[in-house]
């Protein structure tokens, strides 16, 4: 299977490894879901997952760092898909059309640090957050939310 | 005869997990397993909830699982013990000052033992157990009277 990050040569800003088995390649948020269905329609629907997404607060650079991991089947090599968005309004494409394993990774995200994945209808507030702190409209994963 | 004698004969135990990471949990079911054989104290898993009469509580509990802690225990018939195991169950342990995070399971329902460890040895917990048990045969706790 040709490696991920050849597939994304024209998407990619920059690619780098972190540590063995462990490739990022940057895209811009606006292409995420593109480079998404490209990757599905290389690998299939059992050839590649999405085993979580990671949401990371950076205030001092007034963004939000995201990072879809990605894992091959069945060569077991894991991808960082990393993408930035605005702090003030992080948007993104949902992907849960393409896979549907993503619903909890893109709820979670949205509940603790206020990613809105636009086209996700099942995003909402308290899924892991209780009440209290998410009737404060704060998210706590936010590095000043305060809780 | 009692009431709480009568089950110290045979208690029946349910376990729930308030947001554990798991340590207590393996503890709690190696408790169960015929190596530490609870049975011969008559000591079982009990299949429901409505049938259980000590309540085996483990992990921090989380303010989500406060809800479904207080519903499980009023579901229990009484009298009913709870028994809080591990570090966390007792006061939240390091997770006590979380956001999400009320602290120990005597914040939410009467704990009777506590069995302190991170994670206890399983000689602990039977020995929790047992120690309710003895204080049931003597009378010692009413459980769960309104």
């Amino acid at each position: 299977m040709e490696a991920l990050s050849e597939l994304l040569k024209e998407y990619a800003l920059t690619t780098y490894s972190v540590k063995p088995n462990r490739l990022v390649i940057e895209i811009p948020k606006e292409r995420v879901k593109n480079a998404l269905k490209v990757i599905k329609e290389k690998h299939g629907d059992t050839g590649i997952y999405v085993s979580t997404i990671v949401g990371t607060d950076f205030p001092d650079k007034k963004q939000v760092r995201l990072d879809y991991y990605l894992v091959t089947h069945p060569d077991d090599k894991v991808y960082v898909l990393r993408t930035w968005l605005s702090r003030e309004d992080p948007r993104v494409d949902s992907i849960l059309d393409l896979f549907p394993g993503a619903l909890s990774g893109e709820c979670e995200t949205h509940d603790l640090l206020g990613v809105v994945f636009e086209g996700n209808p099942f995003i909402k507030r308290e899924f892991f957050a209780p009440t209290d702190v998410a009737s404060k409209g704060v998210f706590p994963l936010r590095k000043d939310s305060g809780v | 005869m009692s009431r709480a004698k009568v089950i110290s004969y045979s208690p029946w135990v349910a376990h729930f997990n308030t947001g554990a990471c798991n340590g207590c949990d393996i503890e709690v079911l190696a408790t169960l397993t015929p190596l530490y054989d609870p049975e011969r104290f008559g000591v079982k898993l009990s299949p429901s909830i409505r049938h259980a009469d000590i309540l085996i509580v483990t992990g921090a509990v989380t303010k989500k699982a406060a809800e479904r802690l207080k519903r499980l225990y009023e579901q229990m018939p009484r009298p009913k013990y709870v028994i809080a195991v591990g570090a966390c169950a007792i006061d939240g342990g390091v997770f006590s000052k979380s956001y999400s995070v009320v602290a120990g399971a005597d914040r939410v329902v009467p704990v009777d033992v506590y069995v302190p460890g991170c994670p206890p040895r399983p000689e602990a917990i039977l020995d929790g157990i047992l120690q309710l048990v003895q204080k049931l045969r003597s009378g010692g706790v009413s459980g769960g009277s309104k």
